[in-house]
């Protein structure tokens, strides 16, 4: 009899709740719907909200998730949930990890680290189980009830493009209605029914190779890192992934051998000599219980534009990527963080509807950038010939001895991608020898935030908000009028833009003090240097000598594309 | 040590296994025997050609 246990974590439930409805129509009409209410919902709904735009968020559940889903949120999914006012549940919830090892048979083939230093804020990862990353998010979004207007058991059942908006009809167990919106974001999933009802279908490649994943409950002392074994003593010829979560939660996914029939191996009692089988040769002797168990096939797809006039496309509706590499959840809420700040310009006419295009051209990118990474883990994971077999064995067995061919076996976690080929991104200023090109993210630095007499240890992503940033680089804080001018001016017309000055020298302004001298060389700055960042912390454009006509045309190209 | 960049050696990597996998198992040691003799000829010395051929047979046993 195998042992079982619940999560460590019990959902709110949420009853269905009807609009004031006129004729089985909703009598009000939205700026915005969101669909589906998975960590993507969320971040739409939490980065509109950012800019004051109203959001109804559609959901068709009656509560947060169930089961083991994404795990792994990455620094930069961090940087965009601190914007969105939700970073410190992460961090009490999460555990935090810089890296991991692959074993092959009985040997430590590869210890990695990824990206860390002293100028980082965040850790590069936190784990913690989906539930908790949508209960938090929720959270967050519960604190303003009037920007965030969340129907649960609301379930869409059609959704008819139109000239100026989108009409839904959803079904909810106190009876169906019909709603209007400006725009639909569809963050409805990998079975997305929007994408579905666009007639939209995704493209790219299906892998046969199929994963049991296990939730176990167990406790160990164990550190948090990402445990990988290739053909290891307790389940030969397969790869097995663990990885720690909050709660004394454990996360096993193991490779099924090629002829097992996937719906017995995820009973119980197939499941559980596995995962003694792996405790015993991991040395893990306290009693476990077994949380949950599901099947995972590994898809590599997307669409190849994720506008389709009034509607926007996001995370798995959008792209699915292969969760070796962690770039699932993470890509989608990179997404909604790309999608929010424009979105919410075009719905408050700042900004030309072609705006929106670059979302999907940079999203659609990056997408194919995180393909191609997660293509290459999912290759090396479960390989698809004979060939990848073959070539698999031999990194695997040389890297015992070959430092050299180590990074091989990397798993290639995700990172922040840079929009280079974007259509907003400024020429580039050739004077610049460092420091984060337009279409890449800003680049973390400790520094002191100074407000008149007030010095506060910092970080500049701390100090940089859901809005443009004209980040002036400067010896003690002084500003050219023309700049100083012109952020005014913007933000007379309701534009969001603010100044942050960066000194050398401690000053009375809203500044951020290069205290440790490291900001100028890191953006390769000079007293006098511009950089001019986007909501999203992307550079828009810079210029090492600030030159106000063209960081103003290059925020104008930027908001009316052509 | 290498001088190929770390995404070099991933891009050549995973080319070796597309070409094994379009040629078929009964081509790949033809290919790999191939690659092994061309690699050789680039190797910097003879010692390090020797040292090659004895790196790739470590810890095989006959068989």
């Amino acid at each position: 009899m195998v042992q079982t246990a619940p999560y460590p974590f019990e959902a709110r439930r949420y009853p269905a709740r009807l609009p004031a409805l006129q004729g089985g129509r909703e009598t009000r009409r939205h700026p915005v719907v969101v669909v589906g209410g998975g960590p993507v919902g969320w971040c739409t709904a939490l980065g509109l909200a950012n800019f004051g735009v109203p959001v109804v968020l559609l959901e068709a559940d009656d509560s947060v998730c169930f089961g083991s889903r994404a795990i792994c949120i990455s620094r930069r999914s961090l940087q965009i949930i601190q914007r969105l006012g939700a970073l410190p549940g992460f961090l009490a919830t999460g555990l935090p990890w810089e890296g991991g090892r692959s074993f092959w048979r009985h040997q430590e083939v590869l210890h990695f680290l990824m990206p860390h230093d002293d100028n980082q804020k965040l850790p590069p990862m936190v784990n913690l189980a989906q539930y908790s990353i949508e209960q938090i998010l929720l959270d967050r979004a519960e604190e303003q009830p009037g920007l965030i207007d969340v129907r649960w058991q609301t379930r869409l059942t059609q959704l008819t493009p139109q000239a100026d908006g989108v009409e839904l009809q959803v079904d909810t167990p106190q009876g169906a209605y019909t709603l209007q919106a400006d725009w639909v974001v569809a963050c409805d999933g990998g079975r997305s029914l929007v994408r579905e009802s666009l007639g939209l279908k995704l493209q790219g490649t299906s892998y046969e190779g199929r994963y049991v994943i296990v939730d176990i409950l167990m406790d160990s002392a164990r550190p948090t890192e990402r445990l990988a074994y290739f053909d290891p003593p307790c389940n030969p010829g397969s790869t097995v992934l663990v990885h720690k979560q909050p709660g004394n939660v454990w996360r096993i996914d193991y490779q099924l051998r090629e002829g097992e029939d996937p719906d017995a191996a995820i009973q119980p009692e197939h499941v559980a000599p596995r995962v003694q089988s792996l405790l015993d040769m991991m040395g893990e002797t306290a009693p476990w219980k077994m949380i949950w168990t599901g099947l995972y096939k590994a898809n590599a797809l997307t669409l190849d534009r994720y506008r389709h006039g009034r509607v926007l496309l996001a995370g798995d509706a959008a792209h699915l990527v292969p969760i070796f590499g962690v770039r699932g959840a993470n890509s989608g809420i990179d997404d909604a963080d790309n999608l929010a700040w424009k979105l919410a310009l075009v719905v408050k006419a700042q900004a030309s509807e072609a705006l929106l295009d670059s979302y999907s051209s940079e999203r659609v990118a990056a997408a194919h950038e995180n393909l191609s990474y997660g293509t290459k883990s999912t290759e090396f994971m479960a390989p698809p010939s004979f060939a990848f077999e073959r070539m698999r064995e031999a990194a695997l067995s040389l890297a015992v001895r070959h430092p050299e061919v180590r990074s091989l076996i990397n798993p290639r976690q995700t990172s922040a991608i840079t929009y280079t080929q974007s259509p907003l991104n400024a020429p580039d200023d050739a004077r610049f020898s460092a420091g984060p090109v337009p279409g890449q993210v800003l680049a973390e630095v400790p520094v002191t935030a100074c407000e008149g007499d007030s010095r506060r240890e910092s970080f500049l992503s701390d100090l940089i908000g859901a809005h443009f940033t004209a980040l002036h680089f400067s010896a003690g804080g002084d500003v050219p009028a023309e700049l100083q001018a012109w952020v005014v001016a913007q933000a007379q017309q309701g534009l969001p833009l603010q100044l942050l000055r960066v000194t050398q020298k401690a000053c009375s302004a809203h500044a951020a003090w290069d205290h440790t001298g490291r900001a100028f060389p890191l953006y390769g700055a000079a007293p006098g240097t511009l950089v001019l960042l986007r909501p999203d912390g992307h550079v828009l454009g810079r210029w090492h000598q600030a030159d106000m006509p063209a960081a103003a045309r290059a925020l104008q190209a930027a908001l009316h594309p052509n | 040590m290498r001088t190929l960049s770390d995404a070099d050696l991933d891009a050549a990597y995973t080319h070796l296994c597309h070409t094994l996998t379009r040629l078929g198992p009964a081509q790949s040691e033809a290919v790999l025997a191939r690659l092994a003799l061309l690699a050789l000829s680039r190797s910097a010395s003879a010692a390090d050609a020797l040292r090659l051929v004895d790196d790739a047979a470590q810890d095989l046993t006959p068989g």
